[in-house]
């Protein structure tokens, strides 16, 4: 029994699975390329994984972390060359090893969103006062002010597009970034047809170190 | 994916249907391509990937050199309205490239509410509706699938259609295309030569006459086109190409899953069934062959599950021993079998539990029709007892539901062969009641009632549907007499069952209300929520056309069918042998009693069927 960590990324074409459609993505690609996979007991036995962080569908990630049990005691030789040769495009294993750390200890997300470009102070501006916004979660939604999610926040110009990069609030409590597109959108700083792209980069513990290497 | 793409499905619902990038997808470098063939399927994705012979040509014509084969299915509302605002031309998923720009377009017909499907993807892709309206050599806009056996309603769209089976048809054509282009021929002279090859119809080719009351006068080839296209079947079908990998779907679709082909045809002969007819003759693969492909298809794909699909499972001649085989192969590995199309009179519970080890699912039997003597008339040659045998068996065995299906508005149907479908299902129940292993947690039957849709080139092909009044009436009798306790049903929809009617038999008149009725915003009819019956009303309206003339009239033995020219191989005279005795509630005994001479086996220049 071993139980394996890995990092992998998910963009392009693969951005747009959802939750679901990753776990089965990857269930499908331990059997192709051999993995020796622990199934559960019982009456529909299935492939026990988790996708460690969930991501919205749509947003891309450099970084996410998905946790599988293993039928051997150590890593596998050539787990890595052998899933990523079983996967649909745009998702990449990166690095794999041991699931040491418990994932409780995850405290925040890092993300960088992609805006049409201008007013990039303004933007910075409207988080030095409260931003209120309805939050929903599993147990409905309440409105909360989004500065009290944020570790880090800032704007800058890149090429023809304004950049975000933030460091937002994970584990029990989360904020979606696209929370902060809302606001954007509702104080006029950005068009409310703008396309928004997410990346995620980075998974992070409660002091903003990478929780996972 | 470029730009447009990505805003288009930043608002979409499932938006990993347009993305592309599937396991096994085919990309190729666009310098080593010469010809871009767009596999477009007229219907959402979920559906499109589904379907087996898709997968088929997918594999095939990618496995041609210098062809790129790539897929096209059609948006779902919220994507096309996306798509039209954005000014996003149909895209083909491997590539993102515009389909309007590739060589060849080849649509499958696979169910008559597609066919708005193919006129939306056509004007998405920025490609005129009309082959009169494309005078160049590309794009070329083709058709196959099970619906081209009464394709007039369609013809005009087309500027050929396959009849019968692809594998070998296509590879040809690419051929002809190829030469056609290097000699600088032009649309008119690549068709007079593409009518010369075996299969191959195209619509432009013939003249259509009408008589004043609109029926059709004559039917006249021109050039090199064949008085009657012959359908074209592949001859050793136990060796005929078949993929070793299928795409397999980042996200859910509705058979998600591997399939092998254990025989093409079928040797009941139920006198409503077009497939039952239209793939004849019965050609079956070698278990051998079988277990090689779906072995294969596990270890490429990673599926769980591999279904052995044909038109009747159960009589497939070696089924017991290549189920054997396979669980045995796969039980360890967690993948499990499928067995859909089993027939009630040779359930066999031993397999059904054999294959089932791995992950249970229901039980499902389809007598048709109420009563032996209506079972007798469209030869469903299934007894009562058999299907309460089969029954008495599962139950016994822990089963406690199956769901069972049914007709309505059969040929010579009465009042009482409606009300023998609850005496069916009574039984059942009781049958439950004595022999059921957990009669405590009580028996759960679901009963699906469709209406019945006379198809071409079935001996049924002349006889017309029950109107809506009429179907009204006999809905009634058999809601009120399903109303069981422990029994679900659900009747489809007349109006779905009215249109389909009026297009399985259709003439080539029919295509101005096809394109009125896009027009008039139907697509996706097949989709209950989007069709729009009103619309379609009008549409007929506007044409000056009365639906009613296409979906309730009977034909006579005289009339000239506006699929006259079409030949399934099955003989005219043999359907219309099966008709008579349908009338006089005679059935007929299936293939394995004896060869019936239906016609099929010139195809193949003789020979013998596998039964
Ligand atoms: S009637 Fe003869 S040729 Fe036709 S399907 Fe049956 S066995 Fe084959």
């Amino acid at each position: 029994m071993f139980k394996v960590r890995f990092c992998f990324e998910k963009r392009d074409t693969a951005a747009y699975l959802s939750h679901l459609d990753l776990m089965k993505c990857f269930q499908r690609s331990f059997v192709r390329a051999g993995i020796p996979v622990k199934y559960s007991q019982g009456f529909n036995p299935h492939i026990e994984m988790s996708v460690v962080v969930p991501l919205s569908t749509g947003y891309e990630t450099v970084c996410d972390l998905c946790d599988l049990e293993l039928t051997c005691d150590e890593l596998p030789q050539g787990f890595v060359p052998s899933i990523n040769g079983a996967l649909p495009r745009g998702m990449r294993v990166l690095s794999a090893g041991k699931a040491d750390r418990p994932v409780n200890q995850i405290g925040y997300c890092a993300y960088r969103i992609t805006l049409p470009k201008g007013n990039e102070n303004a933007m910075s501006a409207l988080f030095d006062s409260p931003v209120l916004v309805e939050k929903r979660s599993k147990r409905g939604s309440r409105e909360v002010d989004v500065r009290d999610y944020i570790r880090d926040l800032t704007f800058r110009t890149e090429g023809e597009k304004t950049v975000c990069t933030c460091i937002l609030a994970a584990g029990n409590d989360p904020l979606n970034p696209m929370y902060l597109v809302k606001a954007l959108k509702s104080a006029g700083l950005t068009p409310e047809d703008a396309t928004a792209h997410y990346l995620r980069t980075g998974i992070l513990d409660q002091n903003c170190q990478i929780f996972w290497e | 994916m470029n730009e447009t793409i990505r805003a288009c499905l930043e608002n979409v619902r499932k938006p990993a249907r347009y993305t592309g990038g599937e396991y096994n997808a085919i990309y190729k470098d666009k310098k080593d391509v010469d010809v871009r063939f767009a596999f477009c399927f007229p219907d959402i994705y979920e559906i499109g990937m589904s379907h087996l012979g898709s997968k088929i040509l997918y594999g095939l014509l990618n496995s041609m050199d210098g062809v790129w084969c790539e897929r096209a299915y059609a948006p779902f509302l919220d994507m096309e309205a996306e798509m039209r605002k954005r000014g996003q031309p149909l895209y083909a998923l491997e590539s993102g490239d515009p389909v309007g720009e590739f060589d060849i377009l080849g649509f499958t017909l696979q169910y008559e509410m597609n066919y708005t499907g193919v006129l939306n993807m056509l004007d998405l892709a920025g490609v005129p509706l009309r082959s009169s309206q494309r005078t160049s050599l590309t794009p070329l806009v083709a058709a196959g699938g099970p619906c081209v056996y009464n394709v007039e309603p369609m013809a005009d769209f087309f500027d050929l259609i396959m009849i019968g089976e692809g594998e070998e048809m296509w590879p040809e054509i690419v051929a002809l295309y190829r030469r056609a282009r290097e000699a600088g021929m032009d649309k008119q002279a690549f068709l007079r030569e593409a009518a010369k090859i075996g299969g191959i119809y195209v619509p432009s080719l013939y003249d259509v006459i009408y008589t004043e009351d609109g029926r059709i006068a004559s039917v006249t080839p021109k050039d090199t086109a064949p008085a009657v296209v012959k359908k074209r079947v592949v001859k050793d079908f136990d060796k005929s190409y078949y993929p070793d990998r299928f795409i397999v779907p980042s996200t859910e679709i509705v058979f998600d899953r591997a399939m092998v082909e254990l025989f093409r045809g079928c040797r009941r002969g139920c006198r409503f069934c077009q497939a039952g007819y239209t793939y004849r003759p019965i050609r079956a693969k070698k278990p051998e062959t079988l277990e090689k492909q779906a072995k294969a298809l596990i270890a490429s794909t990673g599926w769980d599950e591999v279904s052995l699909t044909s038109l009747s499972s159960s009589d497939y001649p070696h089924l017991e021993t290549l189920c054997e085989s396979l669980v045995d192969y796969f039980e360890p590995m967690h993948v499990s079998l499928a067995l859909p199309s089993l027939r009630a009179d040779s359930f066999n519970l031993d397999l059904v539990q054999n294959i089932q080890k791995v992950r249970k699912s229901g039980l499902t039997f389809a007598p048709e029709a109420g009563t032996q003597r209506l079972r007798d008339v469209i030869n469903k040659n299934l007894r009562e007892e058999d299907l309460l045998e089969a029954c008495k068996v599962a139950f016994a065995a822990g089963y406690n539901g199956v769901k069972l299906y049914f007709m309505m508005g059969l040929p010579t149907e009465t009042d009482e062969d409606l009300l023998g479908i609850s005496q069916i299902v009574r039984h059942v129940i009781a049958t439950f009641r004595e022999y059921g292993k957990n009669k405590a947690r009580g028996v759960r039957i679901n009963v699906g009632i469709s209406i019945f849709v006379p198809k071409a080139q079935t001996p049924f092909q002349w006889l017309g549907q029950i109107s809506e009044e009429e179907a009204q009436r006999r809905k009634q009798i058999l809601m009120d007499s399903l109303k069981i306790k422990n029994v679900t049903y659900s009747i489809h929809n007349y109006q779905t069952s009215f249109l389909e009617a009026v297009l399985a038999r259709g003439d080539r008149k029919l295509s101005a209300v096809l394109v009125r009725a896009w027009q008039l915003g139907c697509r996706l009819d097949g989709w209950d929520e989007n069709f729009n019956f009103e619309a379609w009303m009008q549409a007929f309206a506007d044409c000056g056309i009365d639906p009613a003339f296409y979906a309730n009239r009977e034909l006579a033995w005289e009339d000239i069918l506006p699929w006259e020219h079409i030949s399934s191989g099955v003989t005219k005279r043999y359907l219309y042998s099966e008709l008579e005795q349908a009338k006089k509630g005679i059935a007929t005994p299936d293939c394995k009693a004896g060869c019936r001479n239906c016609g099929a086996l010139s195809l193949t220049g003789g020979g013998r069927c596998d039964v």
